[in-house]
């Protein structure tokens, strides 16, 4: 008997073993196929975005034979699916391999035909509904809606999104980018619906858009694209954008000008998820899978987390305690994060339709 | 009896002869290669341009992309766009001509003028993202002039709602680099009216101001015109200073194209071209207006 | 009235002191605020030692090389060849050359792109050695109304016909009278249209950005939006740049006038 179990666990042993040693084969693969193509094409990737340079970095020293090619990195998630578009034929430097991209991007660029199934060795590790089943897309992080406000142009730090309609805030707030197109500025607009309690989706599209024609007609609205950048430049003193890129900007200012990070009070906070994906045309495939390895490993999300991002491995990491406790402390209070909705795919799909389409209509900001 | 050999020309005493390029088809071969680089770079894209202003996706003509250039997202940045450049290249020329007259014909030392000159020459090429920074970091909310006028004079710009990205804001821009060109075009037309002309309408007893009015004016009024239109045609175009100074928000039609070239934010591959064309039309229309009324002023200056 | 027509004269040229000056001052002043409190040349030194600005800068100042050497082999030969042999052609050949100034260069490119992508009979953009050649090839369209006018100004102060008659005369085939006896009595103006192209090419920024090419136009954007003081001296720098190669044309202009009048 103890011969069987005995054998039994051998056999389970070497099952293991060989399973194990079958997935590094198939790693040890991976890796040279990248190598031999010796490049990767990245787009949208700011170096200070959830600490993409460490990232980039990180990647660059494990892999020297591979070329990382980092396209334009103000790109938002409209220009990322379309850059793949039109580098359908293209082989060249200018089509991208990998996509980083709101998590409304996903299913459309999916239904197009824009993306390539993968799923990385810690596929299990990633929440179910953040990522797409058959391994198109797949959540890589997530942050909460926030405002940054450089405390040397503006005395009074505004508390609510209410209070950016005071005349104190003349051309004072601006969004990250054009509304048509990034990510970023869409769910600014819908965290303002979902603050004011409107239920996420084209609710709050409506009532977010209806809260920016307010803003551009009290003459608070900037149409300038803000980043830190602007933001020390007093263009933008106020900015609303992901509570991790605020961070990382005020800490890239270094206190010249001082800057201040709030989640806005009301009825919730808005939180957003980002998708990584393979573009369907990616001239370096095995390039391409072998950075999504890197990013869901330990290196990759722990690089993220230094950026103050929350990987989508978080919990798991929390769980087995991979997640050193200093890094936990810098992240932001969880407060924030106690009273953020997750806006659902449709949700996400229905508020991106209303602002895109209306934005124009409603709001229009032009040069006057 | 003819010696067959008679006609055999005999050998110089000098070099062989040159080789004669014979007239004809062969003549071309010297600008042929400027031909194909001017038809494969410049000619060939363009007009691939205006021909894709006219194709539907499904490879017919038509006429809808143009008519799309009706729809107010694009209409409204090329009313914005056209106002900009009248009002830029309207002031532009108006100052740049005042300026330049100060300079070439009222009296200042002579040392001033060849300064100017290498300054606007300057200026005129410092257009694009420096001179918007330098803009920001002058007029904008933490500038300079905005600080000393807060802090010695005691005046809010923004209190007044100034603010750098907006039409004035942009105007006042433009100009940095329209006045210059402006000087750099007009000085050799300033230089064309004859002292003598000068002369004979103050011996007929006209002042200053008539003598401009009635006499200089009218002669450089083509020369003006056409520059107007030059200046015209260079700010419509303007794409980096823009740029800079807002990012990809600005409601003018160089930018709209920027953001659809780069990111299809329009949803419509086809109307980019449409508003590519619509650009050159403009812009062709101001330099034949250009072209025609400096070869008319030129006959002036002989 | 003299006296009042001065008066007005300097007021203009004060107010146009300000008016250009300030600027000037301000982007300056800007670029000392690098350190909170006091001012430093931080922000200088952040520039000047980030790689990618040497990057950038570095591959902006070879292409300005290539874009030149480019445009003087392919415009001094069409100007001779147009004065001497056909000077009927002059008008479209000047046409042509005027043409980038009509064409918006946001259209040109936009023409590359769609004409030159990897599934066109030339597919440029497929590597990016193609990609820097169709730049090149960009930046040269750009720069030839002002090459073209250089060249064919200095061309018109030496007599070509006979030149080139003696040269013939003497037996010398066509690339030696272009390349020993056309090409260094040109050279003041060639280099005029060197520095004003190597100007344009250093701040150029729509070409570079929609073809995605690290030169400096672009890395100077970017600066702009995510760094506060940099920018400012980042202007500084370019700023000189453009005033070092508009003042050494002055100079070898005034240069040659001396060496022609005493030779």
């Amino acid at each position: 008997m103890i011969k069987k179990t005995n054998l039994a666990a051998s056999v389970s042993v070497l099952a293991m073993l060989s399973a194990t040693i079958a997935s590094a084969d198939a790693m040890a693969d991976l890796e040279a196929a990248a190598i031999s193509e010796g490049m990767l094409t990245t787009i949208a990737l700011p170096h200070d975005w959830c600490g993409y340079g460490g990232v980039i970095d990180g990647f660059k020293a494990k892999y020297p034979g591979i070329t990382v090619n980092e396209l334009n990195p103000d790109a938002g998630s409209a220009d990322e699916i379309e850059a793949i578009k039109a580098n359908k034929d293209n082989t060249g430097p200018q089509a991208p391999d990998v996509i980083d991209v709101g998590l409304a991007f996903g299913p459309s660029a999916k239904d197009e035909g824009l993306t390539q199934p993968y799923k990385v060795a810690t596929w299990d590790e990633i929440p179910d509904d953040v990522k797409d089943a058959d391994g198109h897309w797949y959540g890589d992080y997530y942050g909460v809606m926030a405002i940054g406000v450089n405390t040397d142009l503006v005395d009074n730090v505004p508390t609510t999104w209410d209070d950016l309609l005071k005349p104190e805030y003349a051309q004072s707030f601006a969004l990250t980018g054009d509304p048509r197109a990034s990510n970023q500025a869409i769910l600014a607009i819908m965290a303002m619906g979902v603050n004011k309690g409107a239920a996420p989706g084209e609710d709050s599209g409506k009532v977010g858009l209806d809260f920016m024609a307010e803003l551009n007609k009290a003459g608070n609205f900037v149409p300038v694209s803000a980043k830190a950048g602007t933001i020390a430049q007093g263009q933008t003193p106020i900015v609303a954008a992901w509570d991790y890129n605020l961070l990382a900007w005020r800490d890239s200012l270094a206190g010249n000008p001082p800057m201040e990070v709030l989640i806005p009070e009301g009825e919730n906070s808005l939180a957003g998820v980002y998708v990584q994906a393979i573009s369907a045309y990616a001239p370096h495939p095995n390039a391409a899978k072998l950075w999504m390895e890197y990013l869901y490993s330990d290196e990759g999300q722990l690089g993220w987390l230094a950026g103050y991002c929350h990987p989508a491995r978080f919990n798991a990491m929390v769980a087995d305690g991979k997640i050193p406790q200093e890094m936990l402390d810098k992240l932001p209070p969880a407060e924030g994060y106690a009273k953020a909705v997750f806006p659902s795919l449709e949700a996400q799909s229905a508020n991106k339709k209303v602002v895109t389409e209306q934005w124009d209509a409603v709001v229009g900001a032009n040069v006057e | 009896m003819t010696d067959a050999t008679a006609t055999v020309p005999h050998a110089s005493a000098h070099a062989p002869r040159p080789r004669r390029i014979p007239s004809g088809v062969t003549k071309w071969v010297g600008v042929a290669p400027f031909m194909i680089f001017a038809a494969l770079f410049l000619i060939l894209p363009t007009l691939n341009i205006v021909v894709g202003a006219f194709q539907s996706s499904e490879g017919g003509l038509t006429l809808d992309n143009i008519k799309g250039l009706a729809r107010p997202e694009i209409a409204k940045p090329f009313m914005i766009s056209i106002k900009l450049s009248l009002i830029t290249a309207t002031l532009g020329c108006l100052i740049g001509l005042v300026m330049a007259a100060a300079v070439t014909r009222g009296g200042l030392p002579k040392g001033i003028r060849d300064g100017m000159l290498t300054f606007s020459g300057v200026a005129s090429n410092f257009a694009g993202v420096p001179l918007a920074f330098a803009f920001i970091a002058t007029l904008g909310r933490l500038g300079l002039v905005t600080i000393i006028a807060k802090d010695v004079f005691g005046v809010s710009l923004t209190g007044f709602g100034f603010n750098l990205i907006s039409f004035l804001g942009l105007t006042l821009t433009y100009l940095y680099f329209q006045i210059p060109l402006m000087i750099l075009i007009v000085t050799p037309a300033l230089d064309g009216l004859k002292n003598e002309w000068r002369e004979a309408a103050q011996s007929l007893g006209a002042s200053g101001w008539q003598y401009w009015r009635m006499v200089a004016l009218p002669i450089l009024w083509p020369s003006l015109l056409g520059t107007l239109a030059l200046l015209f045609a260079n700010s419509f175009g303007a794409v980096a200073t823009a740029m800079a100074l807002t990012g990809s928000s600005l409601s003018i039609v160089p930018i709209i194209l920027f953001a659809q070239i780069r990111g299809d934010v329009l949803q419509d591959p086809y109307l980019g071209y449409a508003i590519a064309f619509g650009m050159i039309v403009i812009t062709g229309i101001a330099n034949v207006i250009y072209i025609v009324l400096r070869t008319r002023a030129e006959r002036w200056l002989k | 009235m003299i006296g009042r027509a001065k008066f007005w004269s300097w007021l203009a040229f004060g107010a146009g002191v300000l008016y250009f000056f300030l600027p000037l001052i301000g982007m300056f002043e800007f670029s000392l605020r690098a350190k909170r409190g006091e001012y430093s040349f931080l922000a200088y030194a952040n520039v000047l030692g980030d790689p990618q600005f040497q990057q950038t800068f570095l591959y902006s100042v070879i292409m300005a090389f290539f874009t030149i050497v480019w445009g003087v082999l392919l415009v001094t030969p069409t100007a001779f060849w147009v004065r001497l042999k056909m000077p009927k052609l002059r008008p479209v050949i000047e046409f042509i050359t005027l043409l980038p100034l009509v064409i918006p260069p946001i259209v040109i490119v936009f023409g590359y792109i769609r004409m030159y992508n990897t599934s066109s009979w030339l597919p440029l953009t497929g590597t990016a050695v193609g990609t820097n050649i169709l730049l090149m090839f960009g930046y040269s369209v750009l720069a030839l109304p002002y090459m073209y006018r250089a060249i064919d100004t200095g061309l018109r102060t030496i007599d070509i016909a006979t030149l080139t008659e003696a040269a013939q005369s003497l037996g010398a085939g066509w690339f030696t009278i272009m390349f020993r006896l056309i090409l260094p009595n040109v050279l003041v103006a060639v280099l005029s249209g060197a520095f004003l192209t190597f100007a344009i090419v250093i701040g150029e920024y729509v070409f570079a950005a929609l073809l995605n090419r690290p030169a400096f136009g672009p890395y100077m954007v970017w600066m702009g939006s995510n760094k506060a003081y940099e920018p400012a001296a980042l202007a500084v720098i370019a700023f000189a740049i453009t005033w070092a190669c508009m003042a050494l044309i002055q100079l070898i202009t005034r240069f040659s006038k001396h060496e022609r009048a005493k030779g």
